[in-house]
């Protein structure tokens, strides 16, 4: 499904080098590493928000390396949910796809948020409605940046769960980054420690 | 509030509205005494007499076409600026933004140095004049727009627009345009141009030295406000000014409305980040940036350079000498004009006067509005709007009101009194004071007050131990910007005290210019005395710039 072969980044000291990823369909990695070790600069790499110093991203067997990230069909989900303040729940949501909204976010326990102004929405919600957003487009794969790191413990654990069997019942593969390895346990099938590589 | 401090905010308000808005309103009542009260017969008087024939249909027209080409020199600059990171950017910044802070008349100087004969020599025609106006009015609003619009793009959280990349509604350009840049900029271009419109509306110094013919409202005002008010001699003067200042009022009103309303949506919710996050390079952006600074600093430099520059008139030919031979006559003075040292001096005095007066009161005023926004929210606003009031009225009308205002009280007192510029002034610069000092207070982290208080300091401690020390910044801002707008100013000068004998800099300058084109000192002269004000204004930007906070999103 996504391949990562030999990857390469350096800013002043090296991030990672010659590091090697395969996700099947359906499976969720968690890459952990304290902060500072690249796990997002490897995320926005991998999206093409970044590029690589060296190495190969192939999805599906195609190599999209050089593709821009707006034409790759990854997805990420930012630590702080990134919702545009002057569009409504639903006008997000129209971002992704201008149908299912209702659906979208039933889905993510949010059912009738349609018309929320998206700065009355509390963390954990936001952090929902961006998730809807992010599946209501479909992507080949999902990546997570410390999306959960901000909520309350109960209000984690709970939106982890979530997510994950969200994720499950599309068989979307998805990459989480964090430094808590409770978390990574929880979420993930297999982890990955980038300060160990 | 405690009872001092209720002491000092009566006073300040008492003080506000007896020296700026009671002027004001003998000044109309002295021309509606002569007019009459009519409205409409002030605003059909305009088109009736010969010297305002057409030009509210020329300021109008002016205006808005001086706004569409500042937003089309603007914007690419404020996008490029904003959204790459360059070497030297604070700097690049400041030389981008300087026109802004150089006074009109400066502006005006440097235009007709390089359309005159001293530069191209193009000024042979009214389409060539026209878009001169046009240009210097652009020149001299560009960095509204780089102020409004740059800071918005170059402190945006880069997420907004990485997190659209990776949606299917934001993969092209213009997905991107109409979902993120269009709703994000729209209020901050509106907002620039509405205030780009009100500058060009009201400009006064660029149209009476640039145009040939046409005046806009504020010029008109200006040439007949030496015979308005008076009973029974050219009555029809204070028909056109009280026309062109109903007028005026209106449209400047109608734009402080709009201001106000697009500065609401313009403090949205949008993230901000560190100026840090924007990294990204864009070698094509000098395209852009290069002729930028090249239009910014022409007429600057021209300035400079026009007043080393002396025509040499033989018996068959011009041509032009380098010689400092203007600058001998600008110190030197003559009959006819005092030496710059002298202006210089009544520049200073005036400016330094109007800080005395305007800083604390704009201060106590400011303090005033913010307190009562906590128990009284209805009078703070009418507060505010108050304060806000001479916004709403040109230079030349606040110079008028001065003007008839103590005519009024005292007449003798409009040609003896020395420091009539300084009430002008005043009027001007308390409004921008409060514009300034307004936010900071609202800014202020209150505990460091409350915390202050329990280790038992006095109010007076407080103040200065503990609100100026962390206010010194926006303090500092005022002060210079105060100063800076009472050295620069023009219109209200031009008519308190364009025929007294303690005339400012501008007021020099204009008079240097009006000699007779022959004397081939006329032109060096007035720039030389040009370059003075500029040095001074451009230090005073420097040290603002310095002290200037690049989150507050295009204020002052």
């Amino acid at each position: 499904m996504l391949s990562c072969l030999n990857l390469s980044k350096k800013y002043g000291k090296i991030l990672f080098n010659e590091l090697n990823i395969n996700l099947e369909k359906g499976e969720i990695l968690a890459i952990i590493g304290p902060s500072g070790c690249g796990k997002t600069t490897l995320l926005r790499c991998i999206c093409g928000l970044e590029e690589l110093d060296s190495g190969k991203i192939l999805l599906n067997g195609d190599d999209i390396t050089k593709i821009p990230a707006e034409e790759r069909g990854i997805g990420l989900l930012f630590q702080k949910p990134v919702l545009y303040p002057h569009l409504t729940v639903s006008g997000n949501l129209s971002l992704a796809s201008f149908n299912n909204h209702d659906k979208a976010l039933v889905e993510v326990g949010l059912p009738n948020f349609e018309d929320r102004d998206v700065d009355t929405l509390s963390g954990g919600e936001g952090q929902r409605v961006a998730l809807a957003r992010a599946l209501l487009a479909n992507p080949n794969v999902l990546l997570l940046d410390e999306p959960f790191s901000a909520l309350d413990l109960d209000m984690s654990i709970k939106l982890i769960n979530d997510v994950r069997a969200l994720l499950k019942d599309r068989s979307c593969p998805a990459i989480l980054v964090t430094h808590n390895i409770e978390e990574a346990k929880l979420f993930s099938d297999r982890m990955i420690d980038l300060s160990k590589i | 509030m405690n009872n001092t401090q209720k002491f000092f905010s009566i006073l300040a308000v008492f003080i506000y509205s007896a020296i700026t808005i009671i002027p004001i309103v003998f000044a109309i009542d002295r021309l509606i005494l002569v007019s009459g009260f009519n409205p409409i017969l002030w605003i059909q008087s305009l088109d009736q007499n010969y010297v305002s024939q057409n030009s509210i249909t020329f300021t109008f027209v002016q205006a808005f076409f001086s706004t569409i080409l500042t937003v089309l020199i603007g914007f690419p600059v404020a996008w490029v600026l904003g959204r790459y990171s360059w070497p030297f950017k604070a700097f690049l910044r400041s030389i981008l933004t300087l026109p802004f802070v150089i006074p009109a008349i400066i502006a005006a100087m440097g235009f007709l140095t390089i359309t005159g004969p001293y530069g191209l020599d193009v000024r042979t025609d009214e389409s060539t004049w026209w878009w001169t106006l046009i240009f210097s009015h652009a020149w001299f609003n560009i960095a509204l727009i780089i102020r409004f619009c740059e800071p918005v793009l170059s402190t945006l959280n880069p997420n907004f627009e990485e997190q659209l990349l990776l949606l299917p509604n934001g993969i092209t350009f213009f997905s991107r345009l109409k979902n993120l840049w269009i709703p994000i900029l729209t209020p901050s271009i509106a907002a620039a141009s509405c205030m780009t419109f009100v500058f060009s509306f009201t400009s006064f110094a660029l149209v009476k030295w640039i145009t040939v013919r046409d005046k806009t409202l504020e010029s008109t005002m200006a040439e007949v406000s030496s015979s308005a008010g008076i009973q029974g001699y050219m009555e029809s003067s204070s028909d056109i000014v009280l026309g062109a200042s109903f007028i005026q009022f209106l449209v400047l009103l109608a734009s402080l409305w709009l201001m106000s309303f697009l500065q609401q949506r313009r403090q949205t919710k949008w993230q901000q980040a560190s100026e840090l996050f924007v990294q990204n390079k864009n070698a094509k952006g000098w395209f852009v940036l290069v002729p930028a600074i090249f239009f910014v600093q022409l007429p600057i430099i021209s300035v400079i350079l026009g007043s080393f520059r002396v025509r040499d008139v033989s018996e068959n030919s011009i041509s032009f000498k380098w010689s400092t031979e203007g600058w001998y006559e600008a110190f030197q003075g003559s009959y006819s004009f005092p030496p710059l040292s002298e202006a210089l001096f009544n520049s200073l005095i005036y400016s330094f006067g109007t800080l005395i007066i305007a800083l604390p009161l704009g201060y106590i005023l400011a303090s005033t509005i913010h307190q009562l926004e906590e128990n009284n929210s209805n009078l703070s606003r009418i507060l505010e709007i108050y304060t806000m009031l001479p916004f709403a009225l040109s230079a030349a009308m606040i110079g008028l009101g001065v003007m008839l205002g103590i005519i009024k009280l005292n007449p003798s007192a409009a040609y003896d009194f020395r420091f009539l510029p300084v009430l002008a002034h005043v009027i001007i610069t308390v409004p921008f004071v409060v514009r300034i000092i307004l936010p900071a207070l609202r800014s202020f982290d209150l505990s460091y007050d409350e915390n202050a208080k329990v280790l038992g300091m006095s109010n007076f401690s407080r103040f200065f131990k503990i609100k100026l020390p962390l206010m010194k910044g926006s303090i500092l801002v005022a002060t210079v910007f105060t100063l800076a707008m009472s050295l620069g100013e023009f219109g209200a000068s031009f008519i308190v005290a364009r025929n007294s004998e303690w005339i400012t800099l501008p007021l020099l300058i204009d008079s240097l210019r009006g000699k007779p084109m022959k004397d081939p000192l006329t032109v060096p002269s007035s720039n030389a005395v040009a370059t003075v004000l500029m040095l001074i204004t451009m230090i005073l930007f420097l040290i603002v710039e310095k002290f200037r906070n690049t989150k507050d999103r295009g204020m002052f």
